[in-house]
């Protein structure tokens, strides 16, 4: 408890992650009237998270622009002593880019939802701020039952944020996203149980769920393959990968503005960062043989994704179809196993952070002046609001993947390094779907902000002011920023991850052991018995 | 039997001696009544120093059994003992706004309840069937006042008489099994029947029948599906305060007294025999996972999906039995104790916020009272998301060490099962949610009186349940060290 409060205060992941539930309490005790109070409390208290985001990073970015691995207060700390639970939080160049994302989002959800969320602020400023504990926790948990912990906690703010805020059918889609990703996190949480408890055997009767433990246990194939089934269908609902996919058009759909920034910008990352930490490390023999189906399922998310995205009549419904596609596009870069792919892949989530939550923002914008998303309502807006055609142009663009912006970068570096591993069939088919994201983006800036305008109500539209304009500058210099330097974005995780791709091909280079072979995983376990007598 | 002896019985006596002031105090001076809930607390509280005090390690005489080895002192006893007796506070703490609001309050509540706890208490300390009998009627006969204590309500009357019915049915089975199982064996002591049936071939099927039938008496107890008919009906009509407590405090004992029951047939029966009674409790566990949680899914009244639900969780704890040994008491205390502080909150917060006991309790009811109510309405969230489950509350941690448990024996399926359930659990755990924060108000509150004794115990509920999801590190150890000490 004592080690737990003296990292609250320092420079830490622990204050990164504690210090929004912390805030949120005199949340809890405002009434409902101080609607004024709570909007700026949190927004402050956002501010004050990204000003800690951006002293955490820069005290531990080398100077040379890469990341270390660096645990919180130099190591682990006992938890809940009698089964091995350690409190252990780390960051290394994976989980940073996603955690900045999470804290920069923050506040410009917040100053998106300032007009739209209409009743009970103090309950969705705490929401909101207890939803990111979930998050950050989540991407810097090194200890697997920490890491379902987190993982559990996201779902309920989530489920508050659609089903109280949300359009009109939102309880049904805040109960479909709810039991959705619980029924994956409940396998994955008896995959966790079985993995310790078979490590426990192993090892002489201590316990350990920590990270480089269970990484260190070298299980055979059969059953690698029905953990590795667990945690992908945690990891592919949240994803989500098609046909696991149906959750998330409601979700966003029903989600208010906030909420689907949030959804789309950094919890549907929880997933694929599932992947590159967990999944594909813990089980690399089960990887391999899975591969083919999680690759044909991705590249079918790409395409369907842009189809079903090209008919939607409902800007939001596109853009979240849209998310599916390149979505699509991280799982394909994740399972070409390559390094160029897996940096294009880790960019890319980031990329789609910026641009759908700009575009979910510029939607939820348009949506507080017109209350409806549908096309056929719009026409010509460039004439009234040229800033905010300005910005959606800009966005879907960088979507799309115009060069000079970031998601080119991405979407070249996932193809690159999928023609080189995968061969030139599905790098072809996902090139297609590029294509397709191109005609579906260029038809939603077309509809809405081109051509004449064809209602009347349109015509007195004001432009955005300047709290929108505060929302969506910082994506969109992050998103010219990332295109046109992206060395700076992929340096600090390229050592993580070609360190990650390097023991994975280590251990599937040899085969996987028998199941009367099973023995004691040998290196860093030692490292848990010094901490349990340590503490 | 001693001076010894009777320091030993010290926590029983002070419960017992508690109610009889309570009592003589309502015949002498009925004005005191508002007093009876404190008084009964500290009694309340007492126990619980008593408990402590008698324990082995905080006693001068230290000795284990007591009266001839009638009764069992361990810290495993201790631990179970204080589950109950926070039941029985929290209940306490609920009651005296409900009873004061219907114009009950007579210090009869608080006797029997007291001497409810007397009864548990003897009941988990009871190291012979005839003992586990007689504190079994002990707790019966007052449960069953209770429920009817409701007087001027026909519905508290058909509670009590549904679950009397069944209830004696139940004592003569158990008495009857308790007879068989001396039959086979020639003692009615736990470590003597496993003795006794060790040193033969095979189990007589008299005492396989005998034990059956003393399952089938705790599985009632425990409300176990096929056993469980009684416990929606007795839920609904009995007054919602006292369901706090008949909903939690009987099952942690009679848990206790299955484990010892059991423990006694699988050291008997050997390898072989283990399978089989491990296939009963196997069986008992997904049925009442599953049968509960699916009834639970359609019910409209809160009080009702509360009893289903409480089928379910104990279906959950099965789980941690179904493969016996020392290791199945610390995930089974858990258990229980996260199920108590989360059930025993939910029942506060419905006997507060509930103000006509004899109608339906209808879910829909709640709409929007979440933010009229937002403490209460807080605090029913809480308990709700960790019946749930849900992280982090010690309802996730309990669910967590009964699966650990049912992973670590191998029955991954059963474990699959588990889970499974319990996401159809969450279903309608979020359905108060909803309507506690998602849907426009639909009545005003008429006739409440939410006074500060259970808005406490609501708190003490949820903060407990929060509190210890989020720090069980020092329970934990004190629970892994209670159960592993012989």
């Amino acid at each position: 408890m004592e080690t737990f409060l003296s990292l609250l205060v320092g420079n830490t992941l622990t204050r990164l992650v504690f210090f929004p539930t912390v805030a949120a309490i005199p949340l809890f005790f405002l009434a409902r009237a101080q609607a004024k109070v709570a909007k700026v409390y949190s927004l402050v208290v956002s501010l004050i998270e990204v000003l800690f985001g951006g002293m955490y990073l820069f005290s531990h970015l080398g100077a040379d622009g890469t990341f270390p691995l660096v645990h919180d207060g130099g190591g682990a700390f006992s938890w809940i002593p009698g089964f091995g639970i350690r409190y252990d939080m780390a960051m290394d160049g994976i989980s940073m880019p996603l955690v900045m994302l999470g804290i920069l989002l923050l506040p410009i959800v917040l100053l998106g939802s300032w007009k739209g969320i209409e009743k009970h602020w103090p309950l969705f400023g705490a929401s909101m701020l207890l939803l990111t504990t979930g998050v950050l926790g989540t991407l810097v948990a090194y200890d697997l039952f920490l890491f379902y912990v987190f993982w559990e906690v996201m779902l309920v703010p989530m489920y508050l944020l659609i089903g109280i805020w949300g359009g009109e059918r939102r309880i049904y889609a805040a109960v479909k996203f709810f039991l959705y990703t619980m029924a994956g996190s409940l396998l994955m949480l008896i995959a966790i149980l079985w993995m310790a408890w078979t490590f426990k055997n192993l090892n002489g009767g201590v316990w350990s769920f920590a990270y480089t433990d269970l990484l260190r246990l070298d299980l055979p194939v059969h059953q690698q393959i029905w953990l590795f089934a667990a945690f992908a269908l945690t990891f592919a609902i949240k994803v989500p990968m098609f046909p696991l996919h149906t959750w998330l058009p409601d979700a966003h759909v029903e989600a208010p503005t906030g909420g689907s920034v949030i959804l789309a910008g950094i919890l549907l990352k929880l997933g694929t960062y599932g992947f590159v930490r967990f999944a594909i490390p813990l089980f690399p023999h089960a990887t391999e043989a899975a591969k083919p189906l999680l690759l044909t399922l991705a590249i079918v998310g790409i395409i369907y994704g842009a189809l079903v995205a090209w008919v939607q009549a409902d800007m939001k419904k596109l853009v979240a179809y849209s998310s599916i596609a390149h979505l699509g596009f991280v799982m394909l870069g994740l399972l070409a196993l390559d390094a160029i792919a897996w940096q294009g892949s880790l960019l890319q989530m980031v990329n789609h952070g910026l641009s759908t939550g700009a575009l979910f923002l510029l939607v939820g914008m348009l949506y507080d002046r017109r209350h409806t998303k549908k096309f056929d309502e719009f026409g010509g807006l460039a004439k009234v609001m040229p800033v905010f055609a300005f910005f959606l142009v800009f966005s879907s663009l960088a979507s799309v993947g115009l060069p000079a912006l970031n998601g080119f970068v991405g979407e070249f570096m996932i193809l690159i390094g999928s023609f080189r591993t995968l061969g030139w069939v599905p790098v072809a088919i996902a090139t297609f779907g590029v294509v397709l994201a191109a005609i579906y983006l260029l038809k939603m800036v077309q509809l809405t902000i081109w051509g004449p305008i064809t209602k009347d109500e349109n015509k007195t539209l004001t432009d955005l002011n300047g709290r929108e304009l505060a929302a969506l500058i910082p994506l969109c210099v992050l998103m010219l920023w990332i295109g046109v330097a992206p060395n700076t974005f992929l340096k600090p995780s390229r050592q993580a991850l070609d360190g990650v791709l390097a023991d994975y091909r280590g251990r599937v280079s040899v085969p996987s052991v028998t199941q009367a072979a099973l023995r004691a995983p040998a290196a860093q376990v030692s490292s848990n018995t010094t901490t349990e007598a340590g503490r | 039997m001693n001076r010894a002896d009777w320091m030993l019985l010290l926590p029983e006596i002070v419960l017992c001696g508690g109610g009889v002031l309570v009592l003589m105090l309502d015949a002498i001076s009925p004005a005191l009544r508002r007093a009876f809930t404190a008084i009964s607390l500290l009694t309340t509280i007492v126990a619980a120093w008593a408990v402590y005090w008698v324990t082995p390690g905080h006693t001068v005489t230290g000795a284990g059994a007591t009266f001839h080895g009638l009764l069992e002192t361990s810290p495993t006893t201790a631990a179970f003992s204080y589950v109950i007796l926070i039941a029985t506070g929290l209940c306490l703490l609920a009651s005296q706004g409900y009873l004061r609001r219907e114009r009950i309050l007579s210090g009869e509540y608080h006797a029997l309840l007291l001497w409810c706890a007397t009864g548990l208490l003897l009941m988990l300390r009871a190291t012979e069937l005839l003992t586990v009998f007689l504190s079994l009627e002990l707790l019966s006969l007052c449960l069953y006042s209770l429920a009817a204590y409701h007087r001027r309500l026909a519905i508290s009357g058909e509670a009590a008489i549904k679950y009397f019915l069944m209830g004696a049915f139940v004592s003569a089975f158990v008495l009857y099994g308790i007879a068989l199982v001396y039959g086979a064996t020639g003692t009615t002591r736990f470590a003597e029947i496993g003795a006794a049936l060790a040193g033969q071939p095979t189990v007589p099927v008299f005492a396989t029948l005998g034990f059956l039938m003393l399952i089938a008496g705790f599985g009632f107890k425990m409300s176990l599906v096929p056993f469980h008919a009684w416990s929606p009906d007795t839920y609904q009509g009995a007054p919602s305060p006292f369901v706090a407590f008949l909903s939690v405090a009987p099952k942690v004992a009679s848990a206790l007294v299955l484990y010892r029951l059991l423990g006694a047939v699988v050291q008997g029966g050997g390898g072989v025999g283990a399978g089989k009674w491990s296939a009963v409790v196997a069986i008992l566990s997904v049925l009442s996972m599953v049968v509960g949680n699916l009834l639970a899914l359609v019910q409209r009244d809160l009080k009702r999906m509360l009893a289903y639900s409480g089928i379910a969780h104990m279906g959950y704890l099965l789980l941690a039995l179904v493969t016996l040994d020392r290791s199945s008491l610390m995930p089974v205390i858990v258990y229980l104790l996260a199920y108590a502080l989360m059930n025993a909150g939910a029942f506060t917060v419905v006997a507060l916020l509930y103000s006509r006991p004899g109608e339906q309790h209808l879910i829909s009811d709640l709409a929007g009272w979440g933010y009229r109510y937002p403490l209460l309405g807080g605090c029913l969230t809480v308990c709700m998301l960790s019946l749930g489950g849900i992280p982090p509350t010690i309802g996730f941690l309990g669910k967590y060490v009964v699966f650990l448990k049912a992973v670590g024996d191998g029955h991954v399926g059963l474990a699959i099962t588990g889970v499974l359930a319990s996401l159809v659990g969450v279903f309608y755990y979020l359905r108060i949610v909803y309507f506690l924060y998602m849907k426009p108000e639909t009545r005003q509150p008429e006739g409440l009186l939410i006074d500060v004794w259970g808005r406490t115990a609501a708190v003490v509920a949820a903060l407990g349940t929060l509190a210890l999801g989020i720090w069980p590190t020092g329970l934990l150890q004190w629970l892994i060290a209670a159960t592993t000490a012989k």
